[in-house]
């Protein structure tokens, strides 16, 4: 074997371990290291590049994003920013019951860490709390028949040298009441489908760039950006039980609710 | 109560870094954030705990003692931004900023205070 034919199958051998049931995971030393804890730069927007006003923040009237929506979602998003207007449109997880639900789960304030093993990649998100599993060991999603939609959804990748891809299915969506993507009323369908690119781009910064597909309410991919910022070395991550002290319900028409200390509300107007 | 409608810097600073910045569970619509309003009192508890802390706060208004509930962030975040849960403690003369709720009820989106030895915490410019 010739020196240049043994470096790769050296590389090969490196980056790929073919294990006896046939999976395929990535060699631990072939790995990088996303360890410490990360930051979202930035307001909670998930497409920072098209929202109007510039540095809007979603929550705030008349804040959009410009998606390539088709007519149909156009409307739909238009009415829900209407609601922000008025104070109604209702943010699911103010109930403190439900995760996030991809991919929003990557537009959530609060520290980010990532456990990355041979097998799959785990994305913890503090707030929440929110959990991603991302399998790298060579398996496919599950055939459509055991699959059903879930917040997350199914999640399956591979590595490429030093960036994690992998592809995002069978999350719930917008369903009236189910997944919103953030609070200017941003949504997607149960049919979408997220390719997300992660890499460190240096030391202090990690980028997840996805294109979202979704035949129901896009014309055409959509392409957003993330930044994550590195936080101080031992930046510790905490509980965040949401219900434990949750004094912002939200009504039956959608308002948010403020409680007073007794747990009634103190808004002058529930409804 | 002293309410100020502060000029347009602390507007700008308020956008940036108001209640949807803070308040990352839920919409922050019931809170004016144009307005700031300014207040003295005793805090009588802090609720450091999950989704946002709330501190209590009671002030005098008209020979009348008035509760006002004034949420924050997480314990969480401000907790690595050098709050602890003993910041705010039972008895504490404070002087606090907070944009008010839209509907005049007595509670609010805390940005800053200032205790009665100089010392400040939040957004106190």
């Amino acid at each position: 074997m010739s020196r240049s034919a043994a470096l790769c199958a050296a590389t090969i051998c490196g980056l790929t371990f073919v294990a006896v049931h046939g999976q395929s995971t990535t060699s631990p030393a072939a790995l990088p290291d996303w360890s410490g804890a990360w930051v979202m730069e930035g307001p909670t927007v998930f497409d920072g590049a098209t929202v109007q006003p510039k540095n809007g923040r979603a929550g705030d009237a008349g804040v959009r994003e410009f998606p390539p929506y088709n007519d149909e979602w156009e409307a739909l998003y238009r009415k829900h920013i209407e609601l922000v207007k008025q104070g109604t449109f209702p943010d699911p997880i103010s109930t403190c019951g439900t995760p996030h639900g991809f991919p929003r789960l990557m537009n959530v304030p609060d520290v980010y860490e990532f456990a990355i093993t041979p097998e799959k990649v785990f994305v913890v998100a503090e707030n929440g709390p929110n959990i991603l599993r991302i399998y790298t060991d060579g398996r496919k999603h599950p055939a459509a028949e055991d699959l059903w939609p879930t917040y997350n959804g199914a999640s399956v990748g591979h590595w490429e040298g030093d960036t994690l891809v992998f592809t995002t299915i069978s999350m719930k969506g917008f369903s009236g009441k189910d997944v919103i993507v953030d609070r200017t009323g941003l949504v997607l369908s149960d049919a979408s489908r997220v390719t997300t690119r992660m890499r460190k781009l240096d030391a202090m910064t990690l980028e997840a760039q996805m294109v979202v597909e979704d035949p129901k309410a896009l014309k055409a991919p959509w392409r957003v950006s993330k930044r994550y910022r590195k936080q101080p070395p031992q930046t510790w991550g905490w509980d965040y039980a949401c219900a434990e002290n949750n004094r912002n319900p939200i009504s039956a028409g959608g308002k948010t609710l403020t409680l007073g200390p007794d747990g009634k509300p103190i808004d002058k107007v529930v409804d | 109560m002293k309410s100020i409608w502060l000029a347009a810097l602390l507007a700008i600073v308020g956008s940036v870094c108001g209640p949807s910045s803070v308040l990352a569970h839920h919409s922050g619509a019931m809170f004016d954030r144009e307005k700031v309003v300014e207040l003295k009192g005793t805090v009588k508890e802090l609720q450091w705990s999950n989704p946002h802390i709330w501190i209590q706060l009671v002030s005098r208004e008209n020979g009348t003692d008035k509760e006002w509930s004034l949420e924050g962030g997480s314990p969480n975040t401000l907790s690595r931004q050098g709050w602890r849960s003993t910041t705010f403690k039972p008895g504490d003369e404070v002087t606090v900023r907070f944009n008010p709720m839209k509907d005049g009820t007595s509670a609010g989106a805390f940005i800053g205070a200032r205790f009665s030895d100089g010392k400040t915490i939040g957004r106190w410019d």
